[in-house]
């Protein structure tokens, strides 16, 4: 189960969605502009705040994104290998080790956002930050996308459970894409035809009423550490 | 926030809703494929197929709806839907949270390169009749924009040298993708595929 919207009470879930993309943008700027030792160790902090406001579990995030984590780890190990002795040079490693760990932040830092908001609200923001048919056509586009992702998925696997059943497994693996590929399009163009009748029926608008966003209280301190992470970004130019 | 009333309403026309319909699947199909792997001989990591949605999204729905459901793709992702690699999502990935984040602003410029090479411009025409030259020179050619500004994504994220982030980012993917391109190829000659 990959990570996705929780419905919750905590910190996190009670903000409105356009503090919470500011602190995602600034803590990556922030963390580009410190990625020293020191900086990183400020920043772990932060992010382990972060979720703890999302009341997100570290250990359950990381897992999540475990795919990601070997194109991290193979930065330092690809930069500091030489050929030729001493086959690996420690102080060319420091750098994209720095890094890759900066990128385990973000991603953390992502999973409380993701984990804490829903797509209504995330769409809503989007149109607010977008303006225009733009935003509208991002908005609408991006909660289709959220709402026949998992339609897709399932729909990909059945197709090789079906190949598998058949010994398809068997065919050299051009053939098993080009074949996976016609059945998954077609179910696609299949899906958008008949979403596209549904839509047409109700009446399908570019300005439907979206979810009231509202600021509260709680979005002063969030607001607020996003400004601080900013400041935190641009203070070594200044 | 006001009610939309039924005076303001704003029909979107019944050509754009089906393309957006289409461009949207097309997008959640890309995010799906993320989770798609195969062993593809030649290197160790598992490949997904998500290059093989951002050539037929260029070839199937031309130059401007195609690289308009990878604009899509990325604006999903930026708001919480898990389409990235890896199940990642969030706009701090498309402002270089992640290494791969060259990749997913390639895909786009792609996406819409592809669809202009194989249909000769904006109109839309039968994919099935674009000789295959034009097919693989449009995939090859979207390929290089992928790479390059994959490569460059690399570099900014990672901090590595660009030879090292060429052997990271392009060496383990030739193979997998002319498999993709000829997959794609086959996908477009074939009488099963429903698109148009």
């Amino acid at each position: 189960m990959t990570l996705v919207y929780e419905p919750g009470s905590s910190f996190a879930h009670r903000l409105d969605p356009r503090p919470k993309l500011a602190v995602q943008v600034t803590f990556v700027a922030a963390a580009f502009v410190h990625t020293t030792p020191a900086g990183l160790v400020v920043l772990t902090g932060l992010t382990l705040g972060v979720l703890a406001a999302a009341r997100t579990s570290v250990r359950r995030s990381l897992w999540e994104y475990r795919i990601v984590l070997p194109f991290v780890a193979a930065a330092p190990l690809l930069q500091g290998f030489t050929l030729g002795a001493p086959w690996f040079v420690i102080e060319e490693a420091v750098g994209p080790a720095l890094a890759g760990y900066r990128v385990l932040l973000v991603l953390l830092v992502t999973a409380a956002y993701v984990r804490t908001t829903s797509v209504r609200e995330s769409r809503a923001a989007l149109q607010r930050l977008v303006p225009g048919r733009t935003g509208q056509f991002l908005g609408m586009g991006a909660s289709f996308v959220f709402r026949f992702l998992p339609v897709l998925q399932a729909d990909l696997g059945r197709i090789r459970d079906a190949h598998r059943s058949r010994l398809g497994t068997e065919r050299p693996v051009r053939e098993r894409i080009a074949l996976l590929a016609i059945a998954g399009f077609n179910r696609a163009f299949d899906r958008a035809d008949s979403l596209a009748l549904a839509l047409r029926a109700r009446c399908f608008a570019w300005n439907p009423t979206l979810p009231e966003l509202r600021y509260t209280r709680w979005d002063v301190p969030a607001y607020a550490f996003a400004l601080g992470l900013a400041v935190a970004a641009v203070y070594p130019y200044l | 926030m006001r009610n939309t009333t039924t005076s303001e309403v704003q029909l979107v026309g019944d050509e754009t809703t089906l393309n957006i319909a289409r461009a949207a699947l097309f997008a959640a199909l890309v995010g799906a494929f993320a989770y798609v792997s195969f062993p593809f001989p030649g290197t160790p990591v598992p490949v997904t197929l998500q290059v093989l949605g951002v050539f037929l999204a260029g070839i199937l729905l031309g130059p401007v709806w195609g690289g308009a459901a990878l604009v899509l793709y990325l604006a999903a992702g930026a708001i919480g839907a898990p389409v990235f690699s890896g199940g990642t999502a969030g706009v701090a990935i498309l402002l270089g949270g992640e290494p791969t984040f060259g990749y997913l602003w390639s895909y786009p410029i792609a996406a819409a390169l592809i669809g202009l090479v194989v249909h000769g411009g904006l109109e839309v025409r039968d994919p099935s009749a674009v000789g295959l030259p034009r097919l693989v020179g449009a995939m090859v050619a979207g390929t290089a924009v992928i790479y390059a500004l994959g490569t460059v994504g690399f570099v900014f994220v990672t901090g590595v040298g660009v030879v090292e982030a060429l052997l990271a980012t392009v060496a383990p993917f030739v193979v997998p993708e002319i498999l993709k391109m000829a997959a794609a190829v086959a996908v477009v000659r074939s009488d099963a595929i429903r698109a148009g």
